[in-house]
């Protein structure tokens, strides 16, 4: 019997709200409600199901962590978005591409226009080729003030390398406009200008909808008797304050594939290993590398908007347990069109029309749903042919998520698991676990805080020493954020050095995680 | 002559500007930026042909030349692309009535393009090497007697630095480094030349070619057609004497990359599946210099290799390969003019350090 103090763990989906609580490394109860409007009414259902399945007091919890997709699913729908402004520090550079160039008309409609170039910035090895056009900076920020625009994203060239800058011309603004709500880019990017510069509007468009987001999952927790300190999830399934959610939202965008493959992760105590999760329209892969997904290395686009901000590397593929199966056995058509959540209507075994893969599966004795009687009737030709293919397309996934040729474990979450009977190829074992249906949740709950690095060191001071350097500064990273000192360790290091150039300059990465202190953030 | 107006076709051109760099010449996506931006202002590209240029018509080339880090950072300033234009007409002492790219693989595509979109000058259906290459001196022009300099190199704080050496190959070691020392990003006027010159020494037509190709990706696209059969349909021309062939068709096993001296070198395995060892291998010198299939070269500089992904028929610089990788390879025939004698001896393998010579790509994958 474990000693440690229960935890909550919570997945506020677009469709559904899942709760789980643990303690140790057992799931000790869960729960799956409807998302509400208001996201708090969700949540208090989900949470006393959980409790009650428990039996335990509100006041018994020690810690909540929370991913939710709300912010993600807000940007792509162009909701509850603030207009924003773009200060840009950078001339006599980069006026030829001012900001929101390429964006989608319907986002500038909502967050509208505004940009602002002032002069300012550093070269890549930190020289300022510019000294920062205070006057400037100062008439921008009157403009902005009346036009009764108070987020901000403020963006320097070569910021990753020079935050400095950002940040004394943030306090500049703030002393023309009190009420301004800044994002700094250097706080959400790494190198690429526009790119971050992107990453920093989303971000400023975001903030006020996620200090009320915020503050109705806090409410609905105080009214339920919680509490205990509350946490979210961010893109590389670590945590982040509520504080720090409020700031910076678009950290919290991709938490929800995130949390679904490490909570399958845990679920099946694997450290490496490919998590399929296989839905009623697609199947989504994520490549689970030391216990946390690995990230997209390319540009990443949210909601039309092209950004470098760290996401994990989910590949999709339209095959579901809803995907249409037509033509015959020698040559069969699935998908990629789907029945989608109308798969308990329209599938043939639940009396509806519509050959499905789930009514293949059902045909042939991997599932017992529905009516089996009406799928006897079903060619064995075809049932094979289509469960070739099914696999087929799988393996192929698998393959492109892969870094080595050598096989992998994969892990099957999700409902549509039943599609699949055979081994599969490349693979070493396939892993169903328990409580698969609400990993996401389990996944909140097992987050660990971390700490990052991405900017340029010159190995000039000679190459062990400047990557100790970058690992220093990321293990601070993790340890502001609240982890535990002695449970700090560096999970990922990447090395890019400048082509072209002979220079000394290498761009670094580097991150850092570790197990959340009890009593959280320092 | 003829100008563009779409967006869409901004975007055609710098896709088709990826696959014809060949792996290297860097990301286009800057210039787009430019270009697409330059056209919501209502401000449009000019393109003619080189026989539209009368024989005593002073052109010059315009190209960005640093680190692609640096450059997703510096992007591109109007105001530097002006002064660049008045700075070169001041020190040539004549009016500038053309530009054009030395460079039509990758980011070099697109900044000719930027500067004389904004300033209203034409620019010319054509490039010096239809292609990417690593050095300066690379380029038909060079090869046909056109000197690299006089040339006027400009930096976005206004440094003005004047060049002119006795060769393009001592060019580009001091373009280089002056690069260096003003941080890492400059732009440049190259290839001062005649309306003539232009004629004779321009591979012709790659501006609309990566317009073209660009369209051909999009289109299979959104037909459902295999985009990389659309792709090659188009590029495998004989009567004009083009050629393209689809090389392999696997998934990337291994990549390495590696920074010396500079440069980026690196291969890439590609297996098909079939047996044990990946079965195809290309070479990497900041562009893909030679593909080989089982051992036997099937592709190599100057002709072509763009590695395409194998659903979207997306063109992948090197930097953008990575294990597990679907790709299709493409090997298709530089100009004809790039593979003369007097061309090889300049930009032909053994420049690269291959020891072996130049065979063009349909007679490799014709022989058995």
């Amino acid at each position: 019997m474990s000693t440690a103090p229960p935890v909550l763990g919570v997945d506020v989906g677009g469709t559904n709200t899942d709760a789980v609580i643990m303690v140790g490394d057992n799931v000790i109860a869960a729960a799956k409600r409807s998302t509400t409007a208001d996201v708090g009414e969700g949540l208090i259902e989900a949470v006393r199901a959980v409790l009650e399945a428990a039996r335990m007091s509100p006041a018994s919890l020690s810690t909540v962590m929370i991913g939710t997709t709300q912010f993600i699913n807000a940007f792509v729908q162009r909701r509850d978005l603030t207009e924003v402004a773009a200060v840009r520090i950078g001339l006599p550079m980069t006026d030829g591409i001012p900001p929101m160039v390429g964006w989608p008309d319907d986002l500038i409609k909502v967050v509208g226009n505004h940009g602002y170039l002032v002069g300012g910035g550093s070269f890549y090895d930190g020289r300022e080729y510019e000294r920062l056009d205070t006057a400037a900076l100062q008439q921008a920020a009157r403009d902005i003030r009346a036009k009764n625009i108070r987020s901000i994203a403020l963006t320097a060239v070569f910021a990753p390398v020079r935050p400095d800058i950002e940040q004394k011309a943030a306090e500049i603004i703030l002393s023309v406009h009190p009420e301004a709500d800044i994002t700094l880019s250097s706080d959400v990017g790494g190198i690429g200008l526009v790119d971050r510069e992107n990453a920093a509007l989303i971000n400023a468009s975001l903030r006020q909808l996620s200090r009320k987001v915020v503050t109705s999952l806090r409410d609905a927790l105080g009214r339920l008797g919680v509490n205990a300190p509350i946490y979210l999830s961010q893109n590389d399934g670590t945590l982040v304050s509520t504080t720090y959610a409020t700031r910076f939202p678009i950290v919290t965008c991709s938490a929800g594939p995130t949390n679904s493959i490490r909570g399958a992760a845990f679920l099946t105590g694997l450290q490496d290993a490919i998590v399929m999760d296989i839905g009623g329209t697609t199947t989504d892969l994520g490549f689970l590398v030391r216990g946390f997904p690995r990230e997209t290395a390319t540009a990443h686009l949210i909601g039309g908007v092209r950004t470098n901000f760290r996401m994990p590397d989910v590949l999709s593929i339209a095959l579901g347990g809803g995907t249409h199966v037509r033509g015959s056995a020698d040559q069969v058509l699935l998908g990629p069109d789907s029945v989608g959540f109308e798969l308990t209507r329209r599938a043939l075994v639940f009396g509806g029309r519509d050959l499905t893969t789930t009514d293949i599966a059902v045909r042939a004795g991997q599932a017992t749903i529905g009516d089996k009687s009406r799928v006897s009737s079903l060619d064995d030709r075809l049932v094979n042919a289509v469960l070739n293919r099914i696999h087929t397309q799988i393996e192929d996934g698998i393959d492109q998520m892969k870094t080595s040729s050598l096989p992998v474990p994969v892990i099957l979450v999700g409902g549509g698991n039943i599609l699949l009977s055979r081994p599969l190829r490349g693979t070493s074992k396939v892993h169903r676990p328990e409580h698969a249906d609400v990993a996401n949740a389990v996944g909140a709950a097992i987050s660990m805080v971390s700490g990052r690095v991405d900017r340029l060191f010159d190995f000039a001071v000679g190459r062990e020493k400047a990557l100790e350097q970058a690992k220093e500064e990321a293990r601070s990273a993790a340890l502001a954020a609240g982890a535990e000192p002695e449970s700090i360790e560096i999970v990922e290091l990447t090395e890019l050095p400048m082509t072209h150039m002979r220079t000394t300059a290498v761009q670094v990465k580097v991150r850092a995680v570790g197990r959340l202190r009890v009593g959280g953030a320092a | 002559m003829y100008t563009i107006t779409s967006d869409l076709d901004v975007r055609d051109m710098a896709r088709g500007a990826v696959l014809l760099g060949s792996g290297g010449g860097g990301d286009p996506y800057v210039g787009e930026l430019y270009l697409r931006n330059q056209l919501m202002e209502g401000r449009c590209p000019t393109i003619i042909k080189a026989s539209e240029l009368a024989d005593d018509a002073f052109v010059v080339s315009i190209a960005g030349v640093g680190a692609p880090t640096v450059i997703v950072e510096h992007l591109v300033s109007t105001l530097t692309l002006l002064r660049l234009l008045e700075a070169s007409e001041k020190f040539y002492g004549r009016k500038i009535d053309a530009l054009i790219s030395a460079e039509i693989g990758g980011v070099n595509s697109m900044f000719p393009l930027a500067l004389g979109t904004r300033a209203g000058i034409p620019v010319i259906d054509g490039d010096g090497m239809g292609r990417a290459f690593p050095h300066l001196e690379m380029t038909t022009f060079g090869v046909y007697g056109c000197a690299a300099t006089p040339s006027v190199l400009m930096d976005d704080s206004g440094n003005v630095v004047h060049v002119h050496t006795t060769t393009n190959r001592i060019a580009e070691d001091v373009v280089r480094s002056v690069c260096a020392s003003l941080g890492s990003m400059i732009f440049g006027s190259f290839y001062p030349m005649s309306g003539r010159q232009v004629k004779q020494l321009t591979v012709h037509d790659t501006v609309t070619h990566t317009l073209e190709i660009g369209r051909r990706i999009r289109a299979a696209r959104e037909s459902q057609l295999d985009p990389v059969k659309g792709v090659l349909q188009f590029l495998d021309a004989p009567d004009e004497g083009r050629y393209a062939r689809e090389l392999f068709n696997g998934r990337i096993t291994d990549v390495l990359h590696e920074t010396r001296d500079g440069w980026h070198w690196g291969r890439v395995l590609i297996s098909s599946g079939a047996g044990v060892e990946p079965e195809f291998r290309v070479e990497i010198q900041n562009e893909y210099l030679v593909a080989r299939h089982h051992g036997r070269t099937v592709a190599i500089v100057p002709d072509l290799i763009a590695i395409l992904d194998a659903e979207s028929a997306e063109p992948l610089t090197a930097e953008m390969l990575a294990y597990g990788q679907r790709v299709r390879v493409i090997g298709y025939s530089a100009a004809p003019i790039m593979r003369r004698a007097e061309c090889l001896k300049v930009f032909g393998p053994r420049l690269f350090g291959l020891d072996e010579d130049f065979r063009p790509v349909e007679e490799l994958v014709a022989a058995p």
